[in-house]
Formats: structure tokens, sequence, C-alpha cells
């Protein structure tokens, strides 16, 4: 394994990007995570580590409106992206996001380590396809793990989101 | 076989009984939802106090070396660094790890001289970040001395073995064999003695979130303040506090939410000492928090690893006569916890059946490998696995059916409660039962014909059957009572609430256990709501810190509900009555004639005059000279709860006691595809009833169970850590160590069966480990179900690809 | 686990990009998807002092059919992200293997940022794409400072983890051969779940003549060693033969011929040797089927 010869610290990089409709100028370190940039500098402890590699899926966030995970891209690689955690979810009032409160009325979460990756990954989905049915979530979140649930009320929660979804917007354009 | 002693039924004094019940038995909302929908529970890693530092451990590339040097200079060094720490200096800050019975040897948090399993801590650093910890890590110059790795627990057996512990003198860390009832007389008398040798291997119980601490340490007034997500801060404090060298009463242990344990995180004591040591070292908070590979290397999340060779002896009519059981457990490099999942295993290793004899023949042996911990089951699983499997083979062998011969063995309704060859005491059920009415709901035709149906297209479709027990609610002897003379005989695991109604006469419980995942917040809301006839919104709940929490051994063991609605319920009931008390007092009448009905106190038949628990409240707190003359201010109960029905072990060990006598049942129905030229099993569908005695929640329940059996799936196909033959360990992340995603979950149905328990308040049992204590043997049925016309016989879990194709290969070409 | 330090370079065109992995050599990384560079670096599996992210290098992520005067070509150029490759119309048409292979790479999330260059370049062996590339008769685009040269799939895989490139090259495209009449391809796989990396994963294509019989096929495995590789001996059993079910089990018994997998924690060497077997006999299977079927179906 290398190790930098160099005994300077490697120059800071740069970032300007928006995190929950907040933007920030920041100068981060090359390696700093985008997960810990979140965490940390950021204090949007919502957006949670299981392995670092990529597999469990709970660092899920968007990035530009794509489900990304936040401890697979350096922080650095973001200049000038739109970033969205969990906490951008539910109102300052206390008010849940449609999607939290599916999953609260189809108890589509126990321990709750995974399931602001959960609710991030359904944010794209529900973006992206109108009522998706069980495939459509198996595909788009197939890659989150959860040790608690089973999974059946993630599934069931993540629908009944996306017809919740739809309800709305077809209730606004009445 | 012995009657079990007279055991008053609970008392149900001024309370509604079964039927009559308002929020006991129902899906309530869960309350712990919005904090973590939010994202803003707070969780070990999100622990930030001032002037913290985050820690990082070097783990040994070697399963078995002496540590020749570590030169910590080079990290030291490095801008950012605050402390760097050996095992021997680690050990001038903290203790050896304290254990359930003693340790035959000591287990420090950091290796000195010499470690015993790949991944054991080497060296600790705190610094400014994890990263430059990390950076420290690397820099650090360990030289060692690779010794001869023990792999394989059957050659760790052997006399010359090579030692994991040169102060022993074997491997095996312990042996014991036990008979209950006429063992051989029953091998005599059999008709058929069906043998297994069964193999379980090595799984853990990987959470999504690790196992974490901050230690705080306050070298000026000698405190150490430590969040973390350990469940025992209310249960052994004192423990802790001798291994971080503090005094008992200097220690607060703060809990956080949990993301998940399924036993894992009781002790986690490893964790909690390098947090602490750094602490101490540095004079500053200190986060410890293992990443993954942390947790699948050195966390005490493993579970059994088992050899059984097994028979089960019966008569001609398929009746069980006699069970034996010869296992050998690969402990791990230590014993912490001792061999208590075998104390556990042995609250139910009849099963349902009315076996009458049982022969218990443990090995417990050393290797290199990280030790055991508890893993949801906790030892149970393996032994529902072989008794499942022996009784599928009986019924074939027998040419009886599978569903007929459990049948003819299940121990009746009117035999409860049902005293076990070992002890253990069945509350209450009805197995029967539970098998028709799963069989129905599977649609146990339906699915034969298409079985049928597939087999003439060359497809291989199984059902699965299993019908076991899940005990819950456990009491400490399981830890020693397989030792005559054990140093810490406890006998206590109870657990408290702290109750008050304020004086606007809001409710406040504030329990002892923490977040694991479960609902304790829910659970303790209900049933105040059933006590007091309120809302269960309006119900706050907090978590106590150890100085502020009674007695409570917190979840584990499927014993939450049951001990935590008894301690709810006692609480709220020493507040009721003595509302009741007061509000007489208030109206002039006698508290006989008082009732609280709807958070309302009014005479009982005739609601005209009421008050309500805001002004009972008030009263209570601030006018004392308008109370009764006993009593005295305030709305306030601690109230601990004891194991509801627990006695001790005979001293000769033939009758362990009742320790874990309310007994869960289900039967499981899985529906599975096995290609057998690849080697993949994929599942189609999976039926389970089960009977946890009252059940406090359905949908909490439900949640509970199909987490438990998605578990299963993984023990069943996936789960295992593999080792190299030089000690490696070949499973090191999620890349390797694989447990299910959502693609591997079929369409899980689950139904209710409901034998309130005798024992226990409302008749609840537990529910948390039921899934996994049933679905990897009624998979591993469903396989072999499956592979039936080849063959096939399925004695090894997890059921990878490979041994499926292997199975399959060793059916056609005659090797058993 | 947190990745060592480097110093971070976003290049704004491929020249400066070119230059600065000729200035560090074997101390830089390219950094594009970084599904599989993160990853490692976390891990302290790799630690390049300089990561050159060439996200931001116009051009590169162009993906296009070119016409030119021989066969039609697809090309995918290095950012290229897997999730579009996997619903483009054009890879759907002209190299439905890449598709068909590339939906069992990982999870929706690491596929919208991890690219198809980038699961070439890496060279995984048990990697779905190097497979498929391999299927395809596919060539590397490799650019450096002193200029441009292919690289057939054939020569590019040279190890675990390895490829040909020199030092200072870099991926710039992939290019496939799209696909021709009477052909059809197939890809199979075991993993342990949905996902995974194979245990063993077969990619082939399969040509017919005019009279049926099979012109010609190319079987590429992955998981079966060191590096993804054809099944040559079972590619000659299977040339000049009709195709029918004794030509397919023919050829799927010769899959494993001269195989030197790595065995692990997934599966032995004589595992992945067994479901080489298997595996090529359902492939050839399907891809036959769909050679002789008006269109391929993805």
């Amino acid at each position: 394994m290398s190790e930098t010869t160099s005994t300077a610290a490697p120059e800071k990089v740069r970032v300007r990007l928006t995190v929950n409709g907040t933007s920030h100028d920041l100068l981060v370190e090359p390696r700093t995570l985008l997960a810990d940039l979140l965490r940390g500098d950021l204090g949007l402890t919502g957006t949670h580590l299981g392995c670092e590699q990529g597999v469990c899926g709970s660092c899920t966030v968007l990035v530009d409106g794509t489900a990304t995970r936040s401890c697979l891209v350096f922080a650095a690689q973001l200049d000038g992206a739109t970033v969205r955690t969990v906490e951008s979810l539910g109102g300052v009032d206390g008010s849940l996001h449609p999607i939290q409160r599916a999953f609260h009325e189809n108890h589509g979460l126990q321990c709750g380590f995974c399931t602001p990756g959960m609710l991030m990954g359904t944010c794209e989905l529900l973006e992206r396809t109108t009522e998706p049915d069980p495939d459509d979530v198996r595909e788009a979140l197939g890659g989150n793990l959860c040790r608690c649930t089973g999974y059946q009320n993630i599934v069931k929660s993540v629908c009944a989101a996306g017809r919740a979804l739809a309800a709305e917007r077809n209730g606004a354009q009445v | 076989m012995s009657t079990v002693e007279d055991r008053p039924t609970t008392a149900t004094t001024g309370s509604p009984r079964e039927g009559e019940r308002r929020w006991v038995g129902r899906s309530v909302p869960r309350k712990e939802d919005p904090k973590l929908l939010a994202g803003r529970a707070t969780f070990v890693g999100d622990v930030t106090l001032p002037g913290m530092l985050h820690g990082a451990v070097l783990r040994s590339p070697h399963a078995h070396a002496r540590i020749v040097s570590i030169d910590t200079s080079a990290a030291e060094a490095i801008p950012g660094v605050a402390a760097v720490l050996t095992g021997a200096q680690a050990a001038e800050l903290v203790n050896p790890m304290p254990a359930f019975c003693a340790e035959p040897v000591p287990q420090t948090a950091v290796a000195i001289e010499r470690v015993r399993y790949p991944g054991e801590a080497v060296a600790i650093v705190a610094a400014t970040d994890r990263y430059i910890a990390e950076d420290a890590c690397a820099a650090i110059r360990v030289e060692y001395e690779v010794l001869p790795a023990v792999v394989d627990p059957e050659a760790a057996m052997a006399p010359d073995a090579t030692r994991i512990h040169e102060t022993l003198d074997s491997n095996v860390a312990f042996h014991r064999t036990l008979d209950f009832g006429d063992v051989e007389g029953d091998l005599a008398r059999a008709h058929t003695v069906v043998r297994t040798r069964a193999r379980w291997h090595r799984m853990g119980a990987q959470p999504m979130e690790t196992a974490g601490a901050v230690a705080s340490w306050d070298p000026f007034d000698k405190s150490m303040t430590v969040y973390s997500n350990s469940n025992f801060h209310n249960f052994l404090p004192w423990a802790f506090a001798g291994m971080l060298g503090v005094s008992t009463n200097r220690l607060r242990m703060i809990p956080c939410a949990v993301g998940g344990s399924f036993g894992s995180k009781h002790f986690i004591t490893k964790v909690l000492a390098i947090a602490g040591a750094l602490s101490k070292a540095t004079g500053r908070p200190v986060q410890y928090l293992e990443d993954r590979v942390d947790n699948i290397a050195a966390n005490d999340n493993v579970g059994c690893d088992r050899i059984y060779d097994a028979e089960l002896a019966l008569a001609e009519d398929g009746e069980m006569l006699g069970l034996t059981l010869r296992i050998i457990d690969d402990y791990g490099a230590y014993f912490q916890f001792a061999h208590g999942q075998h104390g556990n295993a042995m609250a139910q290793p009849t099963g349902p059946y009315r076996i009458s004899s049982l022969r218990y023949d443990v090995s417990c042996v050393l290797t290199n490998k990280v030790q055991q911990g508890f893993f949801r089951g906790a030892g149970a699983d393996p032994g529902n696995f072989v008794l499942e499997r022996l009784v599928d083979k009986a019924a074939e062998q027998l040419g009886i059916d599978r569903a007929e011969i459990r049948r003819r063995n299940f121990i009746r309704p009117d035999q409860f409660p049902f005293k076990t060859p070992p002890g253990n005491v069945y509350d209450s059920g009805n197995y029967a039962a539970v098998l028709d009415k799963a069989l129905e709901l599977a649609g146990i035709d339906d699915w034969r014909a298409e079985q049928e149906r597939l087999r003439a297209e060359g497809r291989y479709l199984g059902i699965g059957l299993a019908t076991c027990q899940e005990r819950t609610g456990y009491n400490a002897s399981e830890w020693w009572f397989l030792y005559d003379n054990p140093p810490l005989p406890a006998t206590s695991t109870p657990e408290s609430v702290k109750m008050d109604v304020d004086a606007m006469g809001g409710v406040r419980v504030e329990v002892g256990c923490p977040l694991w995942g479960n609902s304790p917040e829910t659970v303790v809301s209900q049933v105040v709501a059933e006590e007091f006839g309120i809302d269960p919104g309006d119900v706050s709940v907090t978590y106590a810190d150890s100085t502020t929490g009674a007695m409570s051994a917190g979840p584990g063991g499927s014993r939450l509900t049951i001990m935590l609605s008894g301690a709810t319920r006692g609480a709220a009931r020493t507040i009721r009555d003595k509302m009741i008390r007061i509000a007489a007092h208030a109206m002039e009448m006698d508290p006989a004639d008082v009732e609280c009905v709807d958070g309302t106190f009014r005479a009982k038949g005739a609601p005209g005059t009421s008050m309500s628990m805001a002004d009972i409240g008030m009263r209570a707190h601030l006018f004392f000279h308008d109370t009764p003359e006993d009593e005295s201010s305030g709305l306030v109960a601690v109230h601990t709860y004891d194991h509801p029905y627990s006695t001790p072990p005979s001293a000769d060990r033939k009758d362990m006691g009742a320790f874990y006598p309310m007994v869960s049942h289900a039967c499981h129905i899985p529906i599975v595809e096995v290609d057998p030229e690849t080697g993949v099993v994929t599942l189609r569908a999976y039926y389970a009833v089960n009977d946890c005695g009252t059940v406090m929640n359905p949908t909490l329940v439900e949640g509970q169970i199909v987490g438990g059996i998605v578990q299963g799936i993984g023990a069943a196909l996936m789960e295992e850590y593999r080792y190299g033959e030089d000690g490696a360990l070949d499973t090191p992340t999620f890349r390797e160590y694989l447990v299910p995603s959502m693609h591997e979950v079929p369409e899980i149905v689950v139904e209710h069966l409901e034998t309130p328990s005798p024992f226990t308040e409302y008749g609840v049992k537990g529910a948390g480990e039921g899934g996994r204590l049933v679905a990897p043997t009624a998979i591993a049925s469903a396989v072999d179900d499956a592979l039936k016309p080849l063959g096939v016989w399925v004695d090894e879990l997890p059921m990878t690809p490979e041994r499926v194709v292997g199975m399959v290969t060793d059916a056609r070409e005659g090797r058993p | 686990m947190k990745p060592a330090a480097f110093a971070y370079l976003a290049p704004r065109d491929l020249d400066e990009a070119l230059d600065q992995l000729a200035e560090h050599g074997a101390d830089a990384r390219v950094l594009a998807g970084g599904q599989s560079l993160v990853r490692l670096m976390n891990a302290r599996l790799a630690s390049p002092s300089v990561v050159v992210d060439i996200n931001r290098v116009p051009g590169l992520d162009a993906l296009a059919v070119t016409n030119g005067s021989g066969p039609a070509t697809l090309r995918l150029g290095a950012t290229v992200r897997q999730r579009t490759s996997e619903l483009s119309a054009d890879v759907a048409t002209h190299a439905p293997l890449l598709a068909e292979a590339g939906a069992h790479v990982a999870h929706a999330p690491v596929r919208s940022r991890g690219t198809v260059v980038g699961s070439v370049a890496f060279a995984d062996p048990s990697a779905e794409l190097p497979a498929a590339l391999l299927a395809l008769d596919g060539r590397v685009v490799a650019r450096s400072r002193s200029g441009e040269r292919t690289i057939e799939a054939d020569d590019f895989f040279t190890g675990p983890f390895r490829t040909s490139l020199d030092p200072g090259e870099m991926v710039v495209a992939v290019e496939v051969p799209a696909v021709g009449a009477r052909t059809g391809s197939a890809f199979v796989e075991v993993a342990r779940r949905h996902g995974d990396l194979p245990v063993c994963g077969v990619a082939a294509t399969v040509t017919r003549a005019d009279d049926g019989s099979v012109a010609g096929t190319r079987i590429a495995l992955c998981g079966a060693g060191e590096r993804p590789v054809r099944a040559r001996a079972a590619e000659d059993a299977l040339t000049g033969s009709d195709g029918g079910e004794d030509a397919v089990a023919e050829a799927a018994a010769r899959a494993a011929d001269g195989l030197s997998p790595i065995g692990d924690c997934h599966g032995s060497a004589d595992f992945r040797r067994h479901l080489a077997r298997v595996l090529t006999g359902r492939a050839l299977r399907t891809a036959i089927h769909r050679a002789a079927g008006e269109a391929t179906d993805v």
C-alpha cells in the first residue's frame, strides 16, 4: 500500500454546492467523502454509514436528483451540485412528507438505520415512475439492505407512497 | 416426568380482561417512527461532544501470532494524532473483559503479546478525525511471529493440537454430558433410531449499524460518561465500571438509538474499553465507532458454529421416545459468554414433542476465530434445525406423513404447563391447531399439485414444513447452570420503568431498556392507555441512563414485550390506585367505589361527579393537606418486574428448573424451487402461523416475524463466516458475508393463533426471535422436499449453490 | 474505512487529463464513476497519490453509432454511465448483449454513476461487462499524450484487475461492431444475490449461416479465471455444427477446457468449472434461439 510521500497535506478543493436548498461555499480535503461532509461539517446526521463500500445503501442521498451512494463519491467532485438528504423531507412544523407517512402507516421501518437511504431512493423512484409496482420497487431499492424488517413492509410502503403522491397530483389537477 | 409446581396465574383485578381490551391487541401506530423517519434519532455515531476525538483500531492480519514488537513512533508523529496505545498500554488504563461466568483466560480489548484471531485489535489510536486515525494505524509497525492457526474445531480437540491459550490444558474449554430421563432405555426399546450428522455454520448478526461508544473521562472527579449502543447500561453497569476502571457510582452510561442488534450489542465490552482507554489516555471525549470490517471481524455478533451427531429414537408407530445430541461447538478464541448458548438451547431441545429422554453432550472448543456472542436464536436455532431434520427423516424412514408424525407426538393442550425432560416448562400452546392452520393457509394440496406438474417438466419445487418452539423471556440461570459451581449464579433478569403523572395530568414513562428497533415506546404507551383509558399518543416515553434507570435487562431472548408490559402495568397500577385513593378522598367516597375510566376518576357505575387526570395530578403535587393523611406528595412509581416464573436448577443438574417458560410456537411452510444444475434456491412463497400468546400489537409482531424469517433465509442460503486454512477470514466485508436483499424475499404470509400465557401480564409471550428460529430448518426441509427424487438429504446450512450441487452429486454417486 | 490522502485534479479537457496522467504515471488513477475506485480507496486497497477526475472532460459522455465504410460501430465514451447504456435504444438495437449483461451489474444507484468503460478498464475477472465486450469482439480506444491506439478485447485483459494499458494511457471509449444479421446473443450468470458479481457468467453470441448452421460463435466467461476468457474449445465444437441440442451439449462439455478459475468464498475453482459448463449450454441455447428469430429480445 503506497502512502503519500509529500509531508504537506494535499491542497483543499473549493466546492460550491447546495444541500437541502441551502448553498454552501466550502473548502474540502480531497478525500472527504460526501457522507462525511454531510454528517460532520454540515451536521446532517440523518444520512448513515453502514459499510463504506456502496453495498448496503444506508448512505443513499440524491445528487442532482439521482440516488447516489454518498460513501462512494468525494465531496470534492461536487462543485456545482445539488444534494438532498432525508432532512429535506418533512416540514419544520413536524409534518411528514407523503413518503415518510407511507412508511409510518405501513410499518416500513424498525430500527430506522437504513431508512433514510430507503426514503431517498424512493424519492428518485417516485419522481421517475408513477405508482411503481413491487418489481419496480425492488429494481430501484434492491441494493438497499435492511436487517430488521424483512423488506415486505418497505415494498408496501413505497407502493403506498406512489399511490398517495399520484392521488395528490390528481387532486391538484382537479 | 415431574410435574410443574403450582404457580398462581397473574391477577387481573380491576382491569379489562381479554375481549374487553381497548389498546392491548391493537395495531397502534409506532411511536418510535417520527424521529427515525426524519433522520433525527441520535445513534452513537451522531454524538458529538466538544473536543471529541475519533478512535480507530489496528487489527491483526494473522489468525495466530506472537507480537514481537510494536513501533508506534511514526504514528504518534502524524499531525492530529492525540494518542496511540498498544495492548500493554491500554491495559494500564482499563481492565480485562468481564465475563458471564469465569472466563478460563483473561481477555483484553487490545491483544497483549499474542493475537488469537484474524482482526484482533493490536493497537488503538485517537485523532482529530477518523481519517487521520486510520492514517496513524497504517503507520504503526508491528512485527509478528506467525503461529499455526487452528481452524477446524475437531482438529482443535486433539491433545497435540496447537493450544489457543497456553495456560489451558487443551482447546476444549468446556465439556459436559447430561442425561435426562431414561436415555439408554429409550434407545434400547426403540424400533427405529434415525441419525444425522448436521452442520450449522458460523453466522453473525450484522446489524446495519455497527457497535460504538463515546467515552468521556473526567480525570478531576474520576468520573466517566459513556454514550453507547450497549444494552446492559441498566443491567450490569457495575461490570462496565469495573472494566473501565471507574468507581461504580461514578460511571454514567447513556443509551443511544440502536441501528439493530439481534443480540450482538448486549455487552460490546471491547468497544467500550477501547473508547474508555483512549479517553483516559487523552483526557478528552473519544468516539470509537466500528466500521463494517471492525464489526465483522471483531464484534461479538457471531452465533453458533456447531457439528451435531444426533439420534432420535422412535417406536414402530412413530412415537418419539428419546433424543441424543452430541455437539461440538466452535467458540473461537475466547469464552466471554461461556456456554450460555447451550443453556439457551436447553430451553427446548425436545421441541414441541412428548419426547421423554434427552442426552446433551456438548464440547465447547476454542479456535483462532472471533468469539461467539449472541445472535437471534442464541443457541436454540441450530437445535431446532437438527430436531426437525430428524423428524423429517423419521417420517420418511417409517413411511409416515411428516405432518402426521408431528401430530402424533405434539404435546397436547391439556398437558400444559408442560415440564420438558431437562426441566424447562412450556406454559401453553396448541401445536396441532397451529399446524392445521398453517397447512390450510399454505393451500398445501395446490402446491403438491404444482410440484407434480413441475416435476414433469424437469423442475424441482419443494414444500417445507417445520414446527418449532420459540422460548421467550429468559432467566439468567441459562448462562451458568451447566457448571456445578459457577462463580456468579445470578438469577435476576428484571425490567423496570419509572412512571409519573405530573401536575397537569401528563403521563411520562422512563424505561430502562434502549431502543433496538423493537417498539418499547409503543408497547409502554399501549399498556398505559389500557390501564388508564387514555390515548397512547398522550403518553411520553423516554430512555433512562444508568444513573436514573432501575434494573432492566433490556431486549434479548424475546423478552421485552413480556417484561416491559409487566413493569409498565405494575407502575401504572400503583399510580392509578393512588390516584383512586386521592380522588375518593376528594369526592368523599370509599376508594373501593371509585374507578378509572377513559382517563377520568368517578364513582363506579354512576358517571356523575368525576375528576380528570389533571385534577388529581395538581392535587397530588401541590395540595398535600387535601390528600389522604398517609399519602406522600407526587404521583411517581418505579416498578421492577422480575421474571414471572423461574425455578432454580437442582444441585445434581438432573433438573435445570424452569428458566424460559413462556414458549411461543410456530409452523412455517416455505415453497422453494431448486435448480440442481446450478444449486440456486429460489423462494416462491412463504407461510407462517405464529402463536406468541396474546398479541400485543399485531403489526409489530408481524414485523418481527417477517424480519426474523428473512434472517432465516440468510441462514438457510447464504450467511457464513469462512476461513482459509491459514486462518484468514475470507468473509471480511458485506461483499463476502452476504445478507438477503429484497430480491431474495418472497411474499411472506403470517397469521396468528393465541394461546395466552398463564404466567404473564395480559398473557403475552415474546416474538422477537421466532422467525429466525424456525425459517432455517423450514427452508432446509423445503430444499429436501424439492430434491427428494434425486435422493438428497439436507444436513448442512447454509445451502450455498456449491453445497447444493455437491449434495446432488453425492446423492447421484451414492455418497452419504 | 477512510481513504488515504491524495491530490485531486479535475482536468477541463482531454489533453490536460493526459498531461496529468503522463506526469504522475503509476501514482495516478482515473476517476470516472468511482463505484469501484472509491470503494477500493476506502478500504485502502488502492491509495493513489493523485486522482484525475475525468467527469468534466467534454465529449467523453458520447454514446453513438457510427456508420463508416464498414459495418456500423457502437461507441461508448469513457463517462457514459452504465444506466445510460442499459436504457439506450442504440445499445438495445446494436449490442443487446451489452444491455443484457449490464442489467446484472450491481444496483440502480451504482449504475447511475458507474461507467461502462470504467468497468472494462477495472478488469475485474468476475465482472459482466468485460466478458460482454469480449463476446462482442469489442475493442478499447486508448489515448495517451503520445497518441491513440485501439486494443482488441482479446488483448486487453491481461490478469486480475490488469490490462495492457501503458502508464499514462487511459481508455477514452469502447467500441463494438453492431450486431449483424442472424446473430443472437445471451448472457446468463449465477450470482449469490441479485446484483452481486457472478460466481460465473457466460456471454455468448452465435451467428447462423443461411442454411441454419452455426457460422460463428464467441463465448466469453467471467468468474472463471484470472481474467475474462474465451471458451475456445467450446467455440470450436459449436462452429460449423447444426446448432442442435447435441452440438450444444458437446460445446458446453468443452466450456471448462483450459480454465484456471480462482476459487473464493463464493465458489471453488471446481464449482466454477462446473458452472461454466452448465451456463455455456444455457447461454448457447438461448443465443441460437434468438439467432433464428426476427429480432433479438433483451
